[in-house]
Order: C-alpha cells, then structure tokens, then sequence
C-alpha cells in the first residue's frame, strides 16, 4: 500500500470520528424519543460559534471553549424542551419536523444578526500543528477531535449501560407511563437526555471549529452528514454512530481518492440505500 | 394569436402604470432595484455587494469631486435630472431564482423602481432578467459570468463584467510569458467546484487552453458545501502539477488552504480564479496560509490617495471594515454604468435609459476597474471588459503583478504558501 | 348538504381572488399559493393520509421540472408537452423506489427518502442532457400560447387552480374509496391493518405511485412560471421540506390542510422577505422561524384541525373531517 492511500485512509478515520462526534447528541435524542432534529447540524454551529467567542474574548482555545459550548448548549437543549419539545412529542412525527425545522431557521438566522454572514475561522494553531509519523501527517485538531468522539461515545455508552441515571433514562424511552409507575419522572429524564445530547453536540461544535470554517449556514451541510451516520448506525445506538461515522468518513474518503470527489456523496448514498434493504434497522439497531 | 395581442396590451398597460410612477419621482429621486442573495449560503458575498451600493449611492449623492473622471461623481445628485437623487431598494433573492423573480417583479410593479440590478447568482440573474425583459425595463448586471445569460436575444439586459473567456484568456497569456522566462508550466491541473459557476469556468479554461496547445492533465471538480477536501489534496500531491488552478467558493476555499498547510502540500504555482479566493472574510482567515497565490481580477485598491483608494476609505465604514474586493467593486461598477446612463438620458423613461445604456462607451480613465472601457455589443456584453492577474504578497494584500503595464510588483514564485 | 356550502363559498372567494387583488404581486402571490397547494397536497396522500413521511418528494418534483423545461430546451417543444413525461418518470420512479423504502417503518423511511433526493440532485448536476450544474430554461418570449410563457400571473393562476381541483378531487375520492380506508388504518396501526387483510405494501405503493404523479405535475408548472430549473431549485431538499411543512402546518391528512398551510406560509415568507430582506440582517427567517416554531409548539396537528375542531365545538354533529383531524393527532 503505498504511503497516500494509506494518509487517505487515516484521514477519512479521523474525520469518520468527527462525523460520529456530531452524531452522538442526535442518536441519543433519536433513539431515546424518537424525534428527528432537524435543528442538530444548527446545535453543532452554535458550539462553533461559542468556541470562537470564547477565543475572540479570552483568547483561549477548545480547552475552555468546549466545555463552555457544552454548558452553554446544554442550557439551550433544556430550554427548547421544556419550550417546544414536550408539547410537540404529544403530535404527530410531522409536528416534530415542523418544530424543529422553525427552530432551526430561528437558530441559524439569529447568529446571521448577531454575528453576519461572514465566514470566521480559529487560528490554525490553536490546538497545535501536525504530526509526523512515518510519514504520515496527523493534524493535531483532528487528532484530538477524533480522541474526544472516542471518549465522547465511551461515556454516553457508559451512562446509558451502567449506571442507575441511564437506566431510569431508557426505561422511560421504553415505556414512559411503567417508568412513571416506578416513581420516574419521564419529564426530569427527557429533560436531561437534552441537556447532555445538546451538551456533547456543544463540545463538538467546538472542537470542529478548530480545522473547519465557522459560518451561519454550516449546519446545513453538517445536518445532513449526521443523519445518514445516525440511521446507518441504526437510531439510538450510541456505538452505531461511532462504527457508522468511521465507516462513512473510509468510504467518503477513498472513493474521493480513487473514483472523484464529485462522486464520493454519490457512493456513500448508494451504499447507504442498499444497505438499508438489508439490514432496515442499522448496524446496531434493535429491530 | 389573439392571446399575443392581449399579452401585448397588458405589458404596454403595465409599462404605463410604471412610466406614470417614474414620471412624478423625476423631480425628487430616482429609484433603483438591487436584487443580492442576503440570506442563505451566499450570504457573505451578498452583503459585501450591498455595502459597495451603498457606497456607490453615498458617492453620487454627496458629490465627490476627488475621484478623477469617474462620471456622475463630481456634483451632488444627477446632473442630467437636474440634481435628482438615486435611491436604491434592496431585494433579497434568498438564493432561489423563484424568490429573485418575485423580487424582480415586486421592485418593477410595486416600487417602480426605473432599472433593475443584480442578481449574483448566474441562474437567478438569468430568471430576474427575464421578468425585465418582459416589462421593458433595463436589468444591468455587474457581476455573473455564465455565457448563457447574453445569448438569449434579450434587448434590456447589459452585462458590464468580463466573462469566463476573458478569464481564461488572460490566465493563458499570463503562463505563456511565464513560460517564456523559463518557469515550467506544461503541467496543469484544475479543481474547482461543481456548481453553475466553477463547471463553466473550468470548462471555457480548458477549451481555450486545448486551443492553443496547452492541455490540462488533471481536472478535479467536487462539491462545493463538501465536509473534507484531504482525497483531492492527496490526489494533487500524487500528481504534482506544475500549475494549480483552483475555482471554489469561500467556504471550500478556506478549508483547501487548512488542508493543504495540514498535508504539507504546496504546488510550484497556484492560480485562484476569484470568487472565493477574492473574498474579504478568506483573506482575513486563510491569507497567511496561502501567501503567493496568484489570482484574477479587474479591481485593485491602489495608492492612498487614487480614487479606489478613496472608494475603498468610503466602503470600508460601511462594510466594517472589510476591503472592497474584486467581486463588488464589479457590482459596483456595473451599477455607476447604469447610473452614468439614466444622467446621461436625462429622463426615467425605460426606453431612453435603454438607448442611453446602449450608447455607452466609456473610457478606462472613467472607471474604477482596470476594464479598456465600456462599450456594448448587440447582445449588451461589455466588449472591454478586461482584467489582471494579482498576486497574495506580504500578508493579507493582493498586488497586481500582470500585465506589465499595470504591475507594481513583479510576480513572485515558487509559491510560498503558510 | 350543508357541508358543501363552506368549501363553495371558499372556491368563489378563491376565484374572485385576483379580480379583487390586481397588482402583478398580489397576482403572482395568488399563482405561488395555489401552486404550492398543490405540491402539498400531492404530498398529503402519502405524507398525510397514509402517514408515510416522504422528505424525498422534490425528486417527483424535479421529473416534471425537468420534464417540462427538457421538451423546450431539447425539443423545441412547449413545456406543457413534457407534463406526460414528466408524470410517467416520476411514477415508474415512484415504483422503483418505493418497493424497498416503503417496507422502512418511519424515521428510516424519512432517512431513506432523503438519500434518494440527494442521489438525484448529485447524479443530475452531472448530468450533460440535464443542463447539470447550470440548468435548463424555457422559452422567454412565447412563440405560441402552447408555451405559456405570460407576462401576467392570472393565466397562471387560473390553470393552477384548475390543477389544484383536479388534485383535492382526486384526493377526496381516494380518501372515500377503499383506497383511503386502508391508508388510514395503516397509519394507525400497520401490523393491526395487515392482519385484518389489508394489502398494505400494495396500498402503500399505489399511494406513493399516485403523490408522485401529481408531484411531477406542480414540479412542471413551477418551471412553466419560473422559466428556469437548476439541481438546486428542481432537486433540493429545501423544496421537499417546504411540501411537507405546509402540509403539517395546515393539516396533514386533512383535504385542505395542505391549502390552508399554503395560504399562510407562503404570503408570510414573501411578505416578510419583502420588509425584512432588503436589510440583509437575516431577519426574515428569524421571524418566519419564530412563527413555524409557534404554530408547531401550540398547534402541532395543524391550523386546520384547530379550525375544524372549534367549528366542532360549535355544532355538535361531527363531520368526516373532524374525525380525521382526530386521526391525525393520534399518529405517534
């Protein structure tokens, strides 16, 4: 294998890791309430933009930036549930486009007035430079972006699988009105599944900002990229993501290589569509 | 047939309303329509493109007598209307050609505005100046390049920018005397992004370049609001083109200038062709990664104290403090094209702004782009419309570097990059 | 018969409409209204009545776009010639597609719809014959009437209201046929409608065949009036999303639900466009967010059901719509 097939394999590993980063918050919230979040790829530009202020006003990067993107969106995600989501679970799926689809207009459009539309950027340093290992280039901000969505998906994996929160947290997802029984509070649980969806998405916000452009309108591009991670690791599983964004960020990567980069959606969409006829729940979905 | 009539008829009536509403506006002011994408993802070049109106009509309205022979510049308001001001309406085309035609409309029939400008987007200026063309009222357009847009026969519709011929042309001479003194370009390859704009482009480059000899042995479109450029970077370092031709967006071009500096990858030369590579808010956050790219355009700053430094002082309060860069000093000057007709026509009248726009012919001393001139053909594109190769030197300014006439620097290579 | 008399006089007003409007604006308003009342109501019979939430019909959408503006621009035809074409492509894809996604069950069917809207938007933009990235237009000054090509909206609004009739007509007597009462117990409970015997597959397929045909038909109109189609106007998903979101917000699985969504989003996005959107401050959406947000935290089965049901509350006797707003809002 020659040294650049293998620099384009590891490159599509690493930025597979931050597709499954961005992904994380939304199969969370997908497989715990079966909403679709059409506002997501907004939640990841809200981070990015905290990143940057918190770099325009203190001058620090992603060490202090993302855990205040994930305080900050975290609130966010507590408030647009008690304020939209609770009332909107209770109607149809359409209901829950429709809700999501304004707030993501409402979002996206309110940093345009605050900040512009100007694209912004953080320094390129700002995490540190790049690597060289045997030849290989590893950019530092990728590089640490990939580690996070590692331990990202290892703590939600953790939460939801070991400990007593995460237990009450999927009875609810399983059968609110037993789990109410059991003296759960399905709203208290919901409200903190947002909270830590809207956290993580938050922190990789801010972590994608290191190596990526920053403007109003990059959730778009994002949004679509973490459902097709989100249904082909299969709703609600948090690991699913993390195998679905890997594979996803090899395929984008190397067919881009070796076919052309205008096709390379083109592959992954096929892919995608075809394995759905196989396998209608995802890598790791229940059926 | 009968149909046809009735059509006529109703556009001779709507024509009526609008002259009727011009007419009582002539003594106060004149109104013009602007459609921009303000929203959406070409929001950025949209909002630098109203600033520079903004500027345009704050110059002609207060009068600035220090910017040389540029007309309607010298006095307050418009002489041939005996002192009328110009006020624009701004119309957001949210980057859909349905939305921009709804504008279009709405500026003609509701505002009665007396010439339209605009609309960016290549696709959108072709479905707005069709709604003009329809009213009879003239459509000037200072800024999109796709060849289509003036083969359509249409008699209101001026285009004052040079096109992706001229582009391709200039880059070609440019090589050609590259070549000349020695530096290898016989390797080109180009990667632009595969929206209306950089497939024309690359297209209309690599047609005039097979012309004459000179072939392009690597062609790399993508996606314009693509996640991840390292495969095409990766692709390039295999290859090691000789010459790098990029046509991209801000966006895509911002992240081709990290990954690059991430790959460690540098082409012996690198051209840009405008747009993105020509936006304030990339020069601001890419700059210093791609120091030495050469890129096009038919606008430069200049010394303190020329007119376009003096244009750029007056539009850099309005845009916060970004530079007037290539692509709206372009609107721009298509719109003081439109404006030096309507003072020249001395009347709103659409058919005599019309007649006053076909007769143009401006000299290069008159414009605040480094055209030859102004001067339409049958079809309303600009036959003088030219342009010069810059280059990224020092930090975040753009030089000219060719043709020699007109270069304050010579070229400087390899490139450098970060 | 009493429960005709309310759509009547809602048809005279809409006919009446612009001879009481006459500015081109308001005229054109009226066409885009009744054009996107169409698209959505397409959308409502599988979107809606079956409960299968397709974001992936602006590729139907497209077929009569490109239909249409491929007869001018390739065969000198008039684009009104390509409606036929426009309708078997979108139908025989419809088909194709149809028989592996519809057997996906909600958001996966959603996720599918999306990949395939996406497919086609990036297959198309390389797509020589389809004008790829640059598009293809249509005739700018008509040769004939047969090109419909008007300075006026009125022609066009007339001919969208004769095919939006046609439309809410072809609705209304598949939700009334067996058709209509299978779909609706499909999307109540779809195991519980298989094994009481319905052909759910087959139902299904036929539903989307059908919204995809009418689909294509608002798709060619839209390029008649515009004169233009590009990969991202004719096949963005951005046009897939405004079906749906009239459709929800006026009402899914409602007849004129689609309509009423219509008639509120799109004066609020043109009119808000028209004061805001010279500012170039973004606040247009920031207001249209704002209100979509509302309606769907206060209203979520719709403005429709919220009208039927305080028509309801009024007179006791329930009406079939009444019981289909009910449907709606007992979907999961």
């Amino acid at each position: 294998m020659s040294s650049i097939l293998v620099q384009v394999i590891v490159g599509g590993l690493l930025l597979g890791a931050v597709y499954a980063l961005f992904s994380s918050g939304l199969t969370l919230i997908w497989g715990m309430m079966n909403i679709v979040n059409f506002a997501h790829g907004d939640f990841v530009m809200l981070g990015m933009y905290v990143a940057f202020v918190v770099w325009t006003m203190l001058g620090v990067g992603p060490f202090v930036g993302a855990p205040v993107a994930a305080l900050v969106l975290a609130t966010l995600g507590i408030i647009v549930y008690f304020a939209l989501i609770r009332s909107v679970m209770k109607g149809p799926m359409l209901a829950q486009i429709l809700g999501t689809f304004g707030l993501a207009l409402l979002l996206r459009y309110s940093v345009f007035w605050g900040f512009g539309a100007n694209f912004l950027t953080l320094p390129g340093d700002i995490v540190g430079g790049t690597y060289d290992v045997f030849g290989i280039k590893l950019q530092a901000s990728r590089l640490l972006a990939g580690v996070v969505a590692l331990l990202v998906t290892l703590g939600l994996h953790v939460l939801l699988t070991r400990t007593s929160l995460g237990s009450k947290m999927l009875a609810v997802s399983e059968d609110a009105t037993a789990a109410q029984l059991m003296g759960i509070r399905p709203d208290s649980m919901q409200a903190i599944a947002w909270a830590i969806a809207a956290g993580a998405t938050g922190i990789a916000g801010a972590l994608i900002a290191t190596f990526f452009y920053i403007a109003p309108t990059v959730g778009e591009t994002l949004g679509i990229v973490a459902f097709v991670t989100v249904s082909l690791g299969g709703f609600g599983s948090v690991p699913g993501a993390l195998v679905a964004g890997l594979l996803i960020g090899v395929i984008e990567s190397l067919s881009a290589y070796l076919i052309g980069a205008v096709y390379k959606d083109i592959v992954v969409y096929s892919l995608f569509l075809c394995f759905l006829w196989f396998r209608p729940q995802g890598l790791m979905g229940k059926t | 047939m009968k149909l046809k009539h009735i059509v006529g008829l109703l556009s001779a009536a709507a024509m009526s309303v609008v002259l009727a509403g011009a007419a009582s506006a002539q003594d106060k002011t004149v109104k013009i329509g602007m459609i921009l994408p303000l929203s959406g993802n070409a929001a950025s070049a949209g909002v630098h493109g109203k600033a520079a109106i903004e500027t345009a009509v704050e110059i002609i309205n207060t009068g600035n007598p220090g910017l040389g022979n540029l007309p309607v510049t010298k006095n307050a308001g418009l002489k041939g209307l005996g002192g009328a001001k110009v006020e624009v309406v701004f119309a957001d085309n949210q980057g859909s050609p349905a939305v921009g035609q709804n504008q279009a409309l709405r500026l003609i029939t509701e505002e009665k505005v007396v010439a339209l400008a605009g609309a960016y987007q290549s696709g959108i200026t072709l479905t707005t100046s069709a709604i003009a063309e329809k009213y009879g009222i003239p459509f000037v357009n200072g800024e999109s390049v796709a060849a289509n847009l003036t083969e359509r026969g249409f008699k209101w519709f001026f285009r004052v920018t040079p096109v992706a011929s001229d582009f391709a042309r200039i880059y070609l001479d440019f090589l050609k005397e590259l070549k000349a003194s020695g530096i290898k370009t016989d390797n080109v390859a180009i990667v632009h992004e595969n929206t209306e704009y950089g497939t024309s482009v690359a297209s209309v480059i690599t047609s005039v370049f097979k012309e004459n000899g000179l072939s392009i042995a690597l062609d790399i479109p993508y996606a314009a609001n693509t996640t991840d450029v390292q495969s095409q970077v990766l692709q390039l370092k295999d290859k090691k083109p000789d010459v790098l031709i990029m046509v991209s967006y801000t966006s895509d071009a911002i992240l081709y200038a990290k990954t690059m500096q991430a790959l460690d990858y540098k082409p012996p030369m690198m051209i840009a062709d405008n747009s993105g590579f020509s936006d304030p808010s990339f020069i601001k956050t890419a700059g210093k990664l791609t120091q030495g790219i050469f890129n096009r355009s038919s606008f430069a700053i200049g010394a303190a104290g020329t007119p376009t430094y003096l244009i750029n002082e007056i539009y850099k309060k309005k845009s916060g403090g970004d530079d007037l860069d290539d692509t709206a000093a372009r609107q721009m000057q298509g719109f003081f094209v439109l404006v030096d007709a309507i003072d020249r026509a001395g009347s709103t009248e659409p058919a005599k702004i019309q007649a006053a726009l076909k007769a143009t012919d401006l000299k290069p001393d008159q414009l605040m782009m480094g055209y030859k001139g102004v001067k339409f053909d049958d079809k309303g594109q600009n036959i003088l419309a030219a342009g010069l190769v810059i280059q990224l030197q020092d930090g975040e300014n753009y030089v000219p570097v060719w043709p020699k006439q007109l270069a304050k620097t010579a070229p400087a290579l390899p490139y450098k990059g970060w | 018969m009493r429960r005709f008399l309310w759509p009547l006089v809602a048809l005279a007003l809409v006919i009446i409409y612009p001879l009481v409007f006459t500015t081109p604006f308001q005229q054109r308003l009226g066409a885009l209204i009744l054009l996107y009342a169409i698209a959505a109501s397409a959308w409502n019979i599988i979107g809606g009545y079956a409960g299968q939430v397709s974001v992936g019909h602006v590729v139907f959408f497209g077929c009569g776009a490109y239909a249409a503006m491929g007869a001018y621009s390739h065969f000198g035809l008039p684009p009104l010639a390509g409606i036929p074409a426009g309708i078997a492509a979108a139908v025989l894809i419809a088909a194709v597609i149809g028989v592996p996604t519809l057997r996906l069950s909600g958001h996966y069917f959603s996720m599918a719809t999306i990949a395939v809207a996406e497919l086609a938007r990036l297959i198309v933009t390389n797509v020589e014959f389809l004008g790829a990235a640059v598009g293809l237009s249509g005739p700018t000054v008509p040769r004939t009437v047969f090109d419909l090509s008007f300075i006026s909206a009125l022609p066009y609004y007339y001919l969208f209201l004769a095919v939006l009739l046609i439309t809410l007509g072809i609705t209304w007597w598949m939700a009334n046929s067996r058709m209509g009462f299978y779909l609706r117990a499909i999307k109540d409970s779809e195991r519980a409608a298989r094994s009481l015997g319905a052909p759910a597959s087959r139902v299904k397929l036929y539903a989307f065949m059908l919204s995809a045909g009418l689909t294509s038909v608002a798709g060619a109109l839209y390029a008649m009036i515009v004169g233009f189609v590009d990969p991202e106007s004719g096949l963005g998903i951005l046009v897939s999303v405004k079906m749906l979101i009239m459709a929800a917000l006026g009402g899914a699985g409602l007849l004129f639900g689609p309509l009423v969504g219509a008639a509120i989003l799109v004066p609020l996005e043109e009119i808000s466009n028209n004061l805001l959107g010279g500012k170039g401050a973004g606040l247009t959406f920031v207001v249209y967010g704002a209100i979509i947000v509302i309606i769907a935290r206060f209203q979520p089965g719709g403005i429709l059901a919220l009208i039927n049901r305080l028509w309801a509350k009024r007179k006791t006797p329930k009406t079939p719509d009444t019981e289909a707003a009910a449907g709606a809002s007992n979907a999961p």
